[in-house]
């Protein structure tokens, strides 16, 4: 299998990736490598495998065989740890100038092993105001063998000057057939339970995969969409609230947990645990417990960015929801996220009207807005909670 | 894989590797060593920071073929402690066991197979003294600026033109520059390096003290190993990624011509302007007031407390008022290497140049030079 295997549903962009891999190659052989370009914007919705093109691509511009998928420079590539590839994740909310100015100054420089210097950098929309006119001045004169790759989920959340000097690679929504596919044939997932998964992940396939796979994923999930038929009163409204905080907090610390113990557990075997001699017996080796602590430094950063996401991603399947009944009040034949709802989707659409779809799915755009604006969870999503029960008759009252 | 070594040498080769282990590995496997025995029956030892690589090769009388990867600190802590006693290590599955007299450990192993490839070593460019190396990488590295905004402000530039190697380095408030006589493979080889100036300072350090010589690897442009930089001694070879060649024209900038020149004794220099600075706040300028056969140090002023000292001082020149940063002036005095130092000076208001002072019959050594640049006083 190719560097590429892991993108789905994304052949167009693997074309483009392709040709410039060649042209890239064609370069570090001494010809014009015309094609190539030394700074990449890779955007697409949540799931659709931004980082996993950027890689992939990093792979390609290192292997020998533009991305082979077996060799040393590729294999490097996918476990982090080829000397030619920088990542960076933002792990809290933002990144600074002075992380910036570092990473530029890491990307200069002939690379080591003589074909390409790769920065990959994920969430690239979170750098500061300041750390992205400092990306700006090393994407402008890039040396001759660095390529920046940035993702980001539009090309709109990168400030136009950026934007424009970079090669823009867009990557659709897989289809939902692509998508449980993927999970039926690599994962094993009976067909009509990848169906369901994959549609109501809308393209995202680590969330169709976990929500597959995972029974308390699904749980999760259904605990979100009981919300819209319970808001039967205000303190419905605010239980509701409380529960939704609850429930995206719980899948955080899920997957905050799952990545802390891998981590911690590698730290602690670089520092001694699990081998064993006299003076080992006793705990970490010196210098453990500063890493540790810093380790723990940031992963209470990443964590505090995680609950956020994970939120986001109870509201996005709200929003979801709320779509499906506007398509159903519309008479429009699209398939449904919720298809496996069918049934709820139906009672909400006929107890209310389009108008009062549309105002909802705007509560909850502005619910995301006041989140990413630092309000506290529990006031902005009662307001919503609130703002989705009220029909459009009272509220026009 | 197995080898048994000496437990002495084993630590040092260990402890040296180590050294370019980084601090706040990346990915885990950073944090590995990585212990080859070759078929040859040699142990190579080594260890990436991705700026950096270090490798030791040790000769073995036993050893069996194969690579390990364990946790460099690990591996540091537990040599450190053993007995002086021959050392085994043996590869049993997922575990490195390493007995040693009666002590006994097992550690876990690390997949080799994700550990980074190491840069080549570019072919070899010539040799100098290791012990001469060290000290004219000190004598400039000092200058090098340790704030990292401009990549060729913190770095130190080689050049190398036949059998001369000049090393210079400069934050912008002084400039060291330091030629020396090397040993080249190839009589007219020409390159010119950008070597980041900390690493170059500990590696210069690392290989040093030995009394042998240093072999410098460096291709010329366009060449392999392109934008690398090795250097190895007595087994031991580092790798060290190049930056950008871009570096101020230096040259134009030391002065050749002056209207004063001043030698004093350095180490009452250091103790007087040490003593002066005492009261002034950090980067406030030490002022400098030459007269025939005395120099009157001071600094503080206003409401601060002031400080003022007087030495002996072999002058010839127009008098002369001019005031330095007294941490740079410090380092440049602790630079140069001479119980006589000796200041140049034009105006009060350009550089000045320090270098070791010598009888004047003797004439100017300039082999190191350090620019200053004087703090303009307001007056
Ligand atoms: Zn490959």
């Amino acid at each position: 299998m190719t560097v590429y295997g892991d993108l789905i549903g994304q052949d167009r962009a693997i074309g483009v990736l392709r040709r410039a891999a060649s042209a890239a190659a064609e370069a570090v052989a001494g010809g014009r490598g015309a094609g190539m370009t030394h700074a990449w914007l890779f955007t697409g919705p949540p799931g659709s495998g931004r980082s996993t093109a950027a890689k992939a691509f990093a792979a390609a511009l290192l292997c020998p065989e533009q991305g082979c998928g077996h060799c040393d420079a590729c294999h490097q590539v996918e476990v982090g740890s080829h000397p030619d590839v920088t990542f960076v994740r933002p792990e809290g909310l933002s990144y600074g100038v002075r992380q910036t100015r570092e990473l530029v100054l890491k990307a200069a420089g002939a690379p080591t092993l003589g074909r390409w210097r790769v920065v990959l950098f994920e969430d690239a929309d979170r750098v500061t105001e300041q750390a992205a006119n400092a990306l700006l001045k090393a994407i402008e004169e890039p040396p001759p063998r660095t390529v920046w790759l940035l993702c980001a989920p539009s090309a709109d959340d990168m400030i136009i000057t950026i934007r424009s000097r970079c090669r823009v690679v867009t990557l659709g929504t897989p289809s939902t057939e692509a998508v449980a596919n993927v999970l039926a044939t690599r994962d094993g997932v009976p067909h009509d339970v990848a169906l369901d998964a994959a549609r109501a992940a809308q393209g995202d396939v680590g969330r169709a995969r976990r929500l597959a796979l995972d029974e308390e994923t699904r749980r999760r999930r259904a605990e979100v969409l009981s919300i819209p038929r319970s808001l039967t009163g205000v303190a419905e409204c605010i239980t509701a609230a409380e529960r939704l905080v609850k429930t995206s907090t719980e899948d955080a610390d899920a997957a905050t947990t799952a990545l802390n113990e891998v981590e911690t557990a590698e730290l602690r075997r670089v520092y001694g645990e699990g081998s064993t001699g006299k003076g080992l017996n006793k705990g970490l080796v010196r210098g453990g417990a500063g890493a540790l602590k810093e380790l723990e430094t940031m992963q209470k950063s990443r964590a505090t960015r995680i609950k956020r996401d994970s939120l986001d991603l109870a509201l996005l399947e709200l929003m979801a929801f709320y779509r499906d009944v506007l398509a159903m009040q519309f008479g429009a034949s699209v398939e449904l996220a919720n298809e496996d709802r069918r049934h709820e989707v139906e009672t909400v659409a006929r107890a209310s009207t389009p108008e009062d779809t549309l105002r909802r799915t705007e509560a909850i755009m502005k619910c995301r807005e006041r989140l990413a604006a630092n309000v506290h969870p529990q006031i902005a999503v009662e307001a919503m909670t609130l703002a989705l029960r009220s029909s459009g008759v009272v509220h026009r009252g | 894989m197995m080898f048994r070594i000496d437990r002495d040498v084993l630590a040092e080769a260990v402890a040296w590797t180590a050294r370019s282990l980084p601090a706040r590995p990346s990915v885990p496997v950073l944090a590995g060593m990585r212990l080859e025995v070759t078929e040859d029956q040699r142990l190579k030892l080594s260890g990436f920071d991705y700026e950096v690589s270090a490798e030791v090769t040790l000769d073995l009388q036993t050893g069996e073929a194969g690579v390990v990867l364990v946790s460099g600190k690990l591996l540091a802590e537990i040599t450190r402690a053993l007995p002086a006693q021959p050392v085994e290590l043996v590869v049993d599955g997922a575990k490195a066991v390493v007995t040693c007299g009666s002590a006994r450990f097992t550690l876990l192993t690390m997949p080799v197979e994700d550990y980074p490839s190491l840069p080549a070593m570019p072919p070899a460019a010539g040799r100098v003294g290791s012990d001469v190396f060290a000290s004219a990488v000190g004598q400039v590295a000092v200058a090098a600026g340790k704030d990292d905004t401009l990549p060729m402000l913190t770095g130190v530039r080689m050049e190398i033109d036949g059998d001369t190697v000049t090393l210079a380095a400069t934050d912008r408030y002084r400039l060291a520059v330091r030629e020396l006589k090397w040993q080249p493979e190839q009589p007219g080889f020409q390159a010119v390096a950008m070597i980041p100036g900390r690493t170059l300072a500990d590696t210069a350090k690392a290989l040093g003290g030995s009394g042998a010589e240093v072999e410098i690897a460096l291709s010329s442009a366009g060449g392999t190993g392109e934008g690398m930089i090795g250097f190895s001694s007595s087994g031991r070879r580092t790798t060290t990624r190049l930056l950008d060649p871009e570096f101020p024209k230096y040259r134009s900038l030391l002065p050749t011509e002056f209207s004063a020149r001043a030698d004093l004794s350095t180490g009452s220099f250091v103790e007087a302007v040490k003593r002066v600075a005492l009261v002034a706040e950090r980067n406030t300028p030490v002022r400098l007031a030459f007269r025939g056969g005395e120099v009157v140090l001071e600094a503080g002023s206003g409401d601060e407390a002031q400080a003022v000292e007087a030495l002996p001082v072999d002058f010839d020149g127009d008098e002369i008022n001019i005031a330095f940063n007294h941490q740079f002036l410090l380092e440049g005095l602790g630079a140069i290497d001479s119980d006589i130092a000796r200041l140049q000076f034009t105006t009060p208001t350009k550089p000045a140049i320090l270098t070791a002072g010598k009888p004047v019959d003797e004439g100017a050594n300039e082999d190191y030079r350090y620019l200053i640049m004087p703090i303009r006083l307001s007056s």
